[in-house]
């Protein structure tokens, strides 16, 4: 790939480099490529060039590299000929991701503590809750508040609310066996 | 600045080209020049991709890659983005432990601000993102640590494998409680009492039959230690049956636990006893031919099957007795006579019945009458001792099956019978089938002639149907679905499971107790499925003992 000025040839596609960036990061990795307009590498990172086909890129704004030393040449990291893409998948796989991620917003809950962070974890393991601004609502009728102990239980038929505190309690203690072991 | 999406059209027809020209194609100063058009590549490739974002003040965004700004300064879109990291204005601190925000839908970081994109495992040929796509439609379904959501979680501690503290005589291991001598008088009910003032309700005759400890059953008592020891003492092939009793077979290491203790059953014994696990179907009479291919084969298995038929009362045994000049003993014309009896209801049953009785009385009357309450158990220790000895468990345990309450029969009758060497030296505990024997009356003729095998006694042909079984008790069976065919032989179609594993249109008939038969009409069984035709009709006759004998079970290791 023709790249005009001297700094161009270390950016040559295939260099093995060890970067350091300003903000502390090393990382060492094979240039894809290299913008010159946006000022842009393309790294994969991993010196040996391995064929799989998934990698980790890093795309990194060439003045944010505070140092790099070339640790040799190897060939380009991309096979061409195998480079095409599906629009349509991609598509659907950022919708996909969308999906889950706001499904994955509705577990975690804004002003929340950690701990009630976990135990609303815990809990939805084996029951359907949900978040209510920072309580956690089982199976729609039980009501667990701060702080989230046996006592915060309420609402619900007698046997829900004794189920949850069950669950509850068990968690709690299986949170803190966990805690303690590690 | 917008979505790019339009531009990757060209851009990829840009990636097309240079693969296959490998020119610049660039006119507009670069933009499309082949190292841009990587770049393009590379970033459309994160679309819809985790990835994370450094700025200029050092936070970092996590969200998915939706778009960027390829044409001007490659500002990036980030969908459902959040701070992870909070750069140098808010300090350096984790964002997990200040109180989370909710993640933007959309975030739009301008190019002048951009430092760095990290994303990890990025397919980026078409393989790879075929992969993806297929791994995002698997998604849909969901799938258990989806379901438990196992990544929000904490993750366990490291798993150490447990190892055990320095052997303390104190504590013992628990393979060995009791091999030590003063462990030997260990009752775990009084040590629980000591420890923690627990009072245990245990009664072991809920669980077993009750044991009739006295001094009568002495004699029987030794009886049974006696099979036992010789059974235990016996060298075996098998693995597992070695195991229990101590003989190392293989001390190479090409035995792996999967050999040594999967239930799976690969000798090469195998083969013979496939047939006979075939479910039994009266109607596809290549049940019956199984029968008799499987017959030559397994004669001593079937017959440790039938054990409890050995162990037939009197009023058996002389109809055994009546049929010893003429019963032909040669089984496969036994079977092909039962096969082409078997349209006739009763008929053939009745006749294998008694026929297959005389085969295998003369292996088992001797176990039987040994172990039974017959004094004259010394006529049939002889010669017969070897084989019958392999039946020993069998016998003893299905005996105790047949005195019991027939809710106990089949259960037991079928742990007996589906282990019968594995289960039966250590597990069987003579005392309780013993007690068990004596707990109900004796049926047994004491003065039935031993049976002696003729071989050249005529084929026996019935003149009337017989009939059926006795009727059941109220316990339920417990059957396997696999029922051998070689109850059919026996003429007494064994009962099967009355369990959802039940084929229905099997016949049933069983008769625990040895009692004579009552009804002539069909039986149907109060508790289990109603057969229709299948049932063995037939008018009264003399009582035909039909003793529950569970179905035949893979043929695990006693080859004798």
């Amino acid at each position: 790939m023709a790249m005009d000025g001297s700094s161009g040839d270390e950016f040559a596609v295939g260099c093995l480099l060890s970067i350091k960036t300003t903000f502390g990061d090393e990382f060492e990795g094979q240039i894809i490529t290299y913008d010159r307009p946006s000022n842009i590498v393309v790294f994969q990172e991993g010196l040996k060039s391995n064929p799989q086909s998934r990698r980790n890129i890093r795309l990194l704004k060439a003045n944010y590299i505070k140092e790099f030393s070339f640790l040799g040449q190897s060939e380009d990291p991309l096979d061409l000929k195998k480079c095409y893409l599906d629009l349509n998948s991609l598509q659907s796989k950022e919708d996909a991701a969308v999906r889950q991620a706001e499904i994955d917003v509705e577990r975690i809950g804004v002003g929340v503590t950690a701990e009630a962070q976990s135990i609303f974890d815990a809990l939805s393991k084996t029951l359907p809750v949900r978040w209510d601004k920072t309580v956690i609502v089982v199976m729609n009728e039980v009501r667990v508040s701060s702080p989230y102990l046996a006592e915060s239980v309420t609402e619900g038929t007698p046997a829900a609310n004794e189920r949850v505190r069950k669950v509850l309690e068990l968690e709690r203690r299986r949170l803190q066996t966990r805690g303690g072991g590690q | 600045m917008g979505t790019r999406e339009n531009r990757f059209q060209p851009g990829k027809s840009h990636i097309n080209r240079m693969t296959t020209a490998g020119v610049q194609t660039g006119n507009t100063g670069g933009i499309e020049s082949p190292s841009h058009d990587r770049l393009v590549y590379i970033t459309t490739c994160f679309i819809g991709h985790q990835v994370e974002v450094q700025v200029l003040d050092g936070s970092l965004f996590t969200g998915i890659f939706h778009a960027t700004n390829a044409e001007k300064d490659f500002g990036i879109i980030l969908k459902m983005a959040r701070v992870t990291k909070a750069g140098s204005s808010r300090g350096q601190k984790n964002i997990s432990d200040s109180v989370q925000k909710p993640p933007s839908k959309t975030l739009i970081i301008p190019g002048k601000e951009l430092v760095q994109i990290v994303a990890k495992g990025v397919p980026v040929t078409r393989d790879g993102l075929m992969n993806d796509f297929q791994n995002d439609q698997l998604h849909d379904i969901m799938i258990d640590s989806s379901i438990s959501h196992s990544r929000h979680v904490d993750l366990e501690r490291e798993l150490e494998p447990w190892v055990p503290d320095d052997d303390n005589p104190e504590c013992p291991e628990l393979d060995n409680t009791f091999v030590r001598h003063w462990n030997r008088g260990w009752d775990q009910f009084e040590a629980n009492a000591t420890l923690f003032g627990v009072k245990s309700t245990f009664n072991e005759e809920l669980y077993t039959t009750k044991l009739d400890r006295g001094p009568q059953m002495r004699e029987l008592e030794k009886e049974a230690l006696r099979l036992a020891r010789e059974i235990e003492g016996e060298d075996t092939q098998d693995l597992h049956l070695a195991e229990e009793r101590g003989i190392h077979l293989h001390d190479k290491f090409d035995v792996d636990e999967e050999t040594k203790y999967s239930s799976v059953y690969r000798g090469v014994d195998d083969s013979g006893y496939d047939e006979n696990e075939d479910i039994l179907d009266p109607q596809n009479c290549q049940t019956y031919g199984d029968v008799s291919d499987s017959l030559p084969n397994n004669g001593s298995q079937i017959t440790s099957r039938f054990s409890t038929v050995g162990e037939v009362q009197s009023t058996h045994f002389s109809t055994s007795n009546d049929f010893h000049p003429s019963g032909a003993l040669d089984d496969p014309s036994i079977i092909e006579n039962n096969q082409t009896n078997q349209q006739l209801a009763g008929s053939n049953y009745t006749k294998q019945d008694t026929e297959k009785h005389m085969v295998y009385e003369q292996n088992h009357t001797s176990k039987s009458e040994e172990s039974s309450f017959l004094p004259n158990k010394e006529s049939t220790d002889t010669g017969l001792s070897a084989t019958a000895t392999a039946f020993a468990p069998t016998n003893v345990s299905s005996k105790a099956q047949e005195k019991t309450r027939s809710n106990e029969v089949s259960s037991t009758s079928e742990s007996g019978n589906a282990a019968p060497t594995a289960a039966s030296g250590p597990g069987l505990s003579p005392s309780s089938s013993m007690g068990s024997l004596t707990s109900e009356k004796s049926t047994l003729n004491p003065h039935a002639k031993e049976f002696r095998l003729n071989p050249n006694a005529k084929s026996f042909v019935p003149s009337s149907p017989l009939r059926a079984a006795s009727p059941v008790s109220d316990a339920s069976f417990y059957y396997p679905a696999n029922v051998a065919p070689a109850p059919q032989m026996h003429g007494m179609p064994v009962g099967i499971g009355m369990g959802p594993a039940f084929p229905s249109h099997q016949p049933v008939i069983f008769g625990p107790q040895g009692t004579p038969l009552h009804s002539p009409q069909t039986y149907f069984h109060s508790n289990g499925p109603q057969y229709g035709q299948q049932m063995l009709l037939s008018q009264p006759r003399q009582v035909v003992y039909m003793p529950t004998y569970p179905p035949e079970m893979p043929y695990k290791g006693r080859d004798f």
